[in-house]
């Protein structure tokens, strides 16, 4: 076999190999993607919840925008995403899940857009199907993208606050997960929690 | 051969690129949403209900109880097209998928002049590239799916996305115009492979087809075991061959051998070499090659 049939397969494996590790980095602090259960409680550090359907980790998210990649802070930073495709009930009874991002500052605009196996209120943000012991919301994709002004991007601190799931029935929060946006070095917390898929 | 003549001899594998479109891609979506209204399915299709991608990531990342969860039809689609590559070559990528269809048309309406697009005439070169990004995503999904180097490496296949590009530019064009509103590093990236340098800056305009979608490169492999089982494909003739390498030149998938028979493993059965040479015959039906 010739010497350059093995070099165009070997570089190009390592391109391919890199690109997972690039995509490891981007995965904390671009789009993170995150695992939801009810009922948590709330999130303050690491944990796996077991219960009615799969064990379920979840931890509190710090984004690092400084720790984004190249061409998203010269492109676009001024915007910046979560997801998720998980939300699964892990208690013993239904709950109508509603979900809330709490503590968002009034000039920091948050667009949902929500995609689901279930009928979604885009008003109140609420599921209108119950979410049963053990189940998970169908083939749901939610996007969360903060719109952040110009003179935010200078805070050490730009968001604290958390997304709450809610039972709507009750208006009982059922989990808690604290989500923070911070500023590279100005921060004392590195990037954590989360994940791509 | 000039774009006219082109866009005519062609016009059926074009008809079925906009018919893939409409078949795939959100609003339209027409099969994923046929199947979802009879699953009673609520959730809205777009192109990323058949991703090309992450059933592959899930059979090597050891995760098999996604395939049978709730996007069972996402794998039944992937493995679908596989098979179906067994009998009909890679037709999928060839006329149907709307990744390839739309870097491919831009390749072709744009018109930069030929030196300054890269072709690879070495078909084994271009093959060990196409599978030297096949192991390293299988690797990753293994690694990353039996948490070996989950710390060290993520996923692949939602970080870089053409279809997720595709989608949301399509959704764009349909009035959602929030669908390009946010962009990730990931996805600034693969717009650039798939469409500037796979699309404008490589003969044929499939770069992406070629060096980043393991769909592509199982059907491949897929295709030429249909082909030596004797199943759909196209044959060259040597005796009709003047060699003026017209082939090379209009095959997007550079699938043309210097001795212009056909690697089976990049060829998608786009015809466009039975279309531009007499060589060329295609083989329907199971028929073992004379030679």
């Amino acid at each position: 076999m010739k010497t350059k049939y093995i070099l165009g397969f070997v570089l190009v494996m390592a391109i391919t190999l890199s690109l997972g590790a690039y995509s490891a980095t981007l995965g904390k602090s671009e789009l993170v993607h995150f695992w939801v259960a009810v009922p948590a409680g709330n999130v303050t550090a690491p944990m796996v919840l077991r219960g009615a359907g799969p064990p379920i980790s979840m931890s509190p998210i710090v984004i690092d925008l400084q720790s984004r990649g190249v061409l998203k802070n010269l492109l676009q930073p001024q915007l910046e995403g979560l997801s998720t495709h998980w939300i699964y009930n892990l208690g013993k009874k239904p709950v109508k899940v509603k979900l809330n991002l709490a503590n968002v500052p009034p000039d920091i605009a948050v667009d949902w857009e929500v995609n689901s196996g279930f009928e979604f209120d885009a008003a109140t943000h609420t599921f209108k199907t119950p979410l049963y012991p053990g189940g998970s919301v169908p083939n749901l994709g939610i996007d969360w993208v903060f719109h952040i002004p110009a003179y935010y991007m200078d805070e050490p601190v730009i968001y604290d606050g958390g997304l709450e799931v809610i039972d709507a029935d009750t208006g009982a929060v059922l989990t808690f997960i604290p989500i923070k946006f911070v500023n590279g070095a100005a921060s004392s917390s590195a990037t954590q929690g989360g994940s791509c898929h | 051969m000039n774009a006219k003549e082109t866009l005519i001899r062609n016009r059926w594998r074009y008809i079925s690129f906009v018919v893939g479109f409409f078949l795939f891609v959100a609003p339209f979506a027409l099969f994923t949403r046929a199947v979802y209204l009879i699953v009673g399915n609520t959730a809205e299709p777009t192109l990323h209900s058949v991703c090309f991608r992450m059933p592959i990531d899930w059979i090597f990342g050891g995760r098999f109880y996604s395939i049978f969860g709730s996007s069972w039809f996402m794998a039944a689609f992937v493995f679908g097209v596989i098979i179906s590559s067994i009998f009909l070559g890679a037709a999928f990528c060839g006329w149907l998928c709307p990744v390839g269809a739309v870097s491919e048309a831009i390749s072709r309406a744009v018109p930069i002049p030929n030196k300054f697009r890269l072709r690879i005439r070495d078909t084994k070169l271009t093959m060990s590239m196409r599978y030297g990004f096949l192991v390293g995503f299988i690797a990753v999904a293994a690694l990353v799916g039996y948490k070996l180097a989950s710390d060290q490496l993520g996923s692949i296949c939602c970080r870089y996305c053409a279809s997720s590009v595709l989608q949301n530019f399509a959704s764009a064009l349909f009035g959602d115009l929030s669908a390009i509103e946010y962009w990730q590093s990931g996805a600034i990236i693969s717009l650039l492979f798939w469409l500037v340098i796979g699309g404008l800056f490589m003969s044929g305009g499939r770069g992406w087809c070629l060096f980043f979608c393991p769909l592509g490169a199982f059907s491949g492999l897929a295709h030429k075991l249909g082909a030596r089982l004797g199943f759909y494909r196209i044959e060259h003739k040597p005796e009709s061959c003047n060699g003026c390498n017209k082939c090379q030149d209009v095959c997007p998938m550079w699938a043309i051998k210097e001795d212009h028979n056909i690697e089976r493993t990049l060829c998608v059965n786009c015809k466009e070499c039975v279309h531009a040479c007499d060589a060329y015959k295609l083989i329907r039906g199971r028929k073992i090659a004379d030679s």
